[in-house]
């Protein structure tokens, strides 16, 4: 018994070591990837992208359930943004609220008898609006089928060769467009996708559809989510980019090359994690075929979402997240360590297979482990040692460089308050809501085991809206 | 207390005092960024008021005792140089670009060079603004640089415009793998009029099918009026993806001969050519498309059938009126769906008296 838990511990060990290095690699990487990024764009002039004339225009798709406390002001945003041409297709997938009455009162929807060619086979379109106010907005109503199903009948609707995958409830900056669209522009022909960095729009205020004061929320869940973002964005995701193993473009906001995601047979409607089951595919595909692509990411802040702010909702959150990482990886699994996909295959899939996706699995089984040791009396004190060493010391220090990287991005936090409270989540963060997300992120095994399909309930306060200044 | 312990506080204390000195930095590092920005501003104001002097008052030796007085702040002055050059014309300009001549160019030539891409990026970024002829060669080079760098240099060319570097551009055009080529055309067609006779040759030469569409892109976008004919003879083309290209420009061309063409393009083989035709024939607004327009309303590919309805409806009453009888026909009830969504949308861009009618 004594040997098998000292293998077991040793195994714990070495893989909370592994995950947390690879991490810190991570963010030493993000830190000469922002710098860089910073250095680069001096002198750039985003209006002469304007001027180009092979820049291609864009459909951006925001499918919407139940928002309706965020849907509007997140349209007016994307109706303001800058760019030479593009469309914004909204789709109300069966939404039980007010949002489509909402909608349609906001920007004077009237239906129209839209016909429309079916790339993609998707639940019934019950109705098409367009807004006689501004002719660039269409609302297209289904019944529910989720979140893909949602995209993929936005897709049929589609007119332009790049799509934007958006979610309805966020806010995008106003260039955010014109950032996301350069890759496309340097590597026309390798660019199939670009994805950007997600901020929390929680604490903040919007105006006219534009974020115009950045504060840290009152929550403290969300409080320990904006640690979360900026590890996971500018951190995680940037490093991974750095090393071509980004395997996910957040479903946030991502833009596409709408022939290539029609080719891979575009959103799959029975996945619940669509925006990282595109990515993988696609990934797939390019490399089946041989054909050389680059995913691109902007390290700009570009665009802002609420984040959930009660133990139920972001519960319901990372077990749909984990949920649709487990479907994907599993339903990619011939790629994993296959050398045939070059480094998705010998480094991202395997990385996102042991530390993201049993990940949770190996910590709780580490806190169980431990637990289990002090009850019995038989803990070892070597083993207590490394282990607070290496899950609750090496956790911390990495929050505490996220807060970091988080002062090096963009838009950082204005006031010096809102930095101390950061960083003191960030020495909260590893004691006890980091073991909390291991364990909701476990039950995801337990409903995919189950085949559970729900998308689960999410409460939104909505933005908060700043006054009208005189 | 055992050693254990021992590490654990310690680990506790030094995370402690990681933290606050992570604080203390940020708070250093903004109070760092707040002096420098200060210091930035007030140099700015100075030079800033010396550009201006100089820009109401136009001399020789005034831009070269400026660039003196300020080339030991590089950063500041370019940046009051890139602000203000693209809103001055005339002599002032000329001056400014005098500053740039003297006190920052030899650095920006350096720099494009360099082996660090940031350098040579931020460089081109300069020559985009600040271009002259002279410097056509050194830009060229980066056009086989990074696709980065190969954007910018591209923006900067485009300002360059003299006959030496179009000559370049279409040897580098015509030499170059298709990524490159799609770049060449990005800078072809700010040169708009002064590349027709580069055009011209080049279409007679035997270029790859994709240069080849490129360059009849790029007569349509323009366009170049001038070369009708030789986009004409191209009609024929073999390849379906030219003919489709013929059409597209042919549309974008406004000619009203090339209804003939465009005629016979819309009976072509291929659904691709045909939906592009009746784009373009309707652009040509002539009454004889009325009836090929009406008779491609009822074709069985998608594409087609909206193009043509988009077309009747570019066409005015007499096209609005054929999209009315295929509306209410109950023969074909896919034509008549697509002309009910393009008179909705006529509706909805405000054009609803035509509906009315």
């Amino acid at each position: 018994m004594t040997t098998v838990l000292y293998i077991f511990s040793s195994i714990i060990m070495v893989y909370f070591f592994l995950l947390n290095s690879f991490y810190l690699f991570f963010i030493i990487l993000s830190m000469f990837g922002l710098n860089r990024y910073k250095q680069i764009n001096t002198f750039i002039n985003y209006k002469d992208i304007f001027m180009m004339p092979l820049v291609k225009p864009i459909s951006i798709i925001a499918p919407v359930y139940n928002e309706e406390k965020n849907a509007v002001e997140s349209i007016k945003s994307l109706l303001s943004l800058e760019y030479p041409q593009y469309e914004v297709i909204v789709v109300n997938d069966g939404s039980t609220d007010q949002t489509l009455k909402k909608l349609i009162k906001a920007f004077d929807m009237k239906k129209t008898k839209w016909v429309f060619r079916k790339s993609v086979e998707t639940k019934p379109v019950k109705s098409i609006y367009k807004s006689v106010t501004n002719p660039k907005l269409i609302v297209v109503d289904k019944l529910n089928g989720k979140k893909a199903d949602a995209m993929n009948a936005g897709l049929n609707v589609s007119h332009y060769p790049l799509f934007c995958a958006i979610d309805g409830d966020s806010v995008l900056e106003k260039d955010a467009l014109l950032k996301m669209v350069r890759p496309f522009l340097e590597e026309p022909e390798k660019t199939v996708a670009a994805g950007g960095i997600i901020r929390l729009s929680n604490g903040t205020k919007v105006k006219d559809g534009q974020i115009t004061k950045i504060n840290v929320p009152r929550n403290w869940l969300a409080r320990f989510q904006i640690l979360e973002y900026l590890r996971a964005f500018l951190g995680g995701r940037l490093g991974l980019s750095m090393l071509r193993s980004m395997l996910i473009v957040s479903g946030a906001f991502g833009l596409f090359r709408k022939d290539i995601v029609l080719k891979c047979g575009a959103y799959r409607a029975e996945t619940i994690g669509e925006d990282m089951d595109l990515v993988v595919r696609m990934k797939k595909y390019l490399h089946e075929h041989k054909i050389p692509f680059r995913v691109g990411y902007i390290p700009d802040p570009i665009c802002w979402t609420e984040a959930p702010e009660t133990l139920r909702s972001l519960s319901n959150q990372r077990i749909r997240w984990h949920r649709g990482l487990i479907e994907c990886l599993m339903h990619c699994k011939k790629m994993l360590f296959n050398p045939r996909y070059g480094i998705t295959g010998l480094f991202a899939m395997p990385f996102y297979f042991i530390f993201e996706m049993i990940g949770p699995l190996i910590e709780v089984a580490g806190y169980t482990a431990f637990v289990t040791l002090v009850i019995l009396g038989e803990l070892n004190r070597t083993f207590a040692l490394l282990f607070f060493l290496f899950a609750v010391v090496f956790g911390i220090l990495l929050s505490i460089l996220s807060v970091l990287l988080g002062e090096y991005s963009a838009r950082k936090y204005p006031r010096l308050s809102n930095v101390f409270i950061i960083t003191l989540f960030s020495l909260l963060e590893n004691l006890a809501y980091r073991q909390f997300i291991s364990i909701i992120r476990t039950k995801a095994f337990v409903d995919v085991m189950r085949g559970k399909q729900e998308w689960g309930i999410m409460d939104k306060k909505g933005f908060s809206v700043a006054k009208q200044q005189s | 207390m055992n050693t254990s312990l021992l590490i654990i506080c310690y680990s506790l204390i030094s995370l402690f005092f990681l933290s606050a000195g992570l604080f203390s930095f940020i708070i250093l590092r903004r109070l760092t960024i707040q002096y420098r920005n200060i210091r930035f501003a007030r140099k700015y104001k100075k030079i800033e008021l010396d550009i201006l002097n100089l820009v109401t008052f136009p001399h020789q030796e005034l831009s070269s005792e400026i660039a003196r007085r300020h080339q030991s702040h590089p950063k500041v002055l370019t940046k009051v140089l890139f602000d203000y050059i693209e809103r001055i014309e005339g002599e002032g300009r000329d001056q400014l670009k005098k500053i740039f001549d003297y006190s920052i160019k030899i650095k920006c030539l350096k720099a494009i060079y360099s082996r660090r891409l940031v350098k040579r990026l931020q460089a081109t970024h300069l020559f985009v603004v600040f271009s002259d002829p002279s410097e056509t060669v050194h830009i060229m080079q980066l056009l086989n640089d990074k696709p980065l760098v190969r954007l910018v240099a591209v923006q900067a060319l485009s300002r360059i415009q003299s006959p030496h570097a179009i000559a370049y551009i279409f040897q580098a055009f015509e030499r170059d793998s298709i990524p490159n080529a799609r770049t060449y055309i990005n800078i072809m067609f700010t040169l708009r009029n002064k590349i027709e006779h580069h055009v011209q040759a080049y279409l007679k030469k035997p270029l790859s099918l994709e240069k080849l569409g490129m360059l009849i892109e790029l007569v349509g976008a323009i366009p170049l009026r001038s070369l009708y004919e030789d986009i004409i003879l191209l009609a024929q083309h073999a390849d379906k993806e030219i003919r489709t290209k013929v059409a597209r420009a042919l549309g974008k061309m406004h000619i009203s001969d090339a209804y003939d063409v465009l005629a016979q393009l819309s009976q072509d083989d291929s659904w691709i050519v045909r939906a592009q035709a009746v784009k373009s024939l309707g652009k040509l607004q002539d009454p004889r498309a009325l009836d090929i327009l009406t008779d491609a309303l009822f074709s069985p590919f998608w594409h087609v059938r909206y193009n043509t309805g988009h077309s009747l409806a570019f066409m005015g009453l007499p096209g609005i009126k054929r999209l009315m009888a295929v509306a209410q026909q109950k023969k074909d009830l896919y034509a008549s769906e697509m002309a009910v969504m393009v008179m909705d949308e006529i509706y909805y861009s405000g054009e609803r008296d035509w509906i009315r009618l």
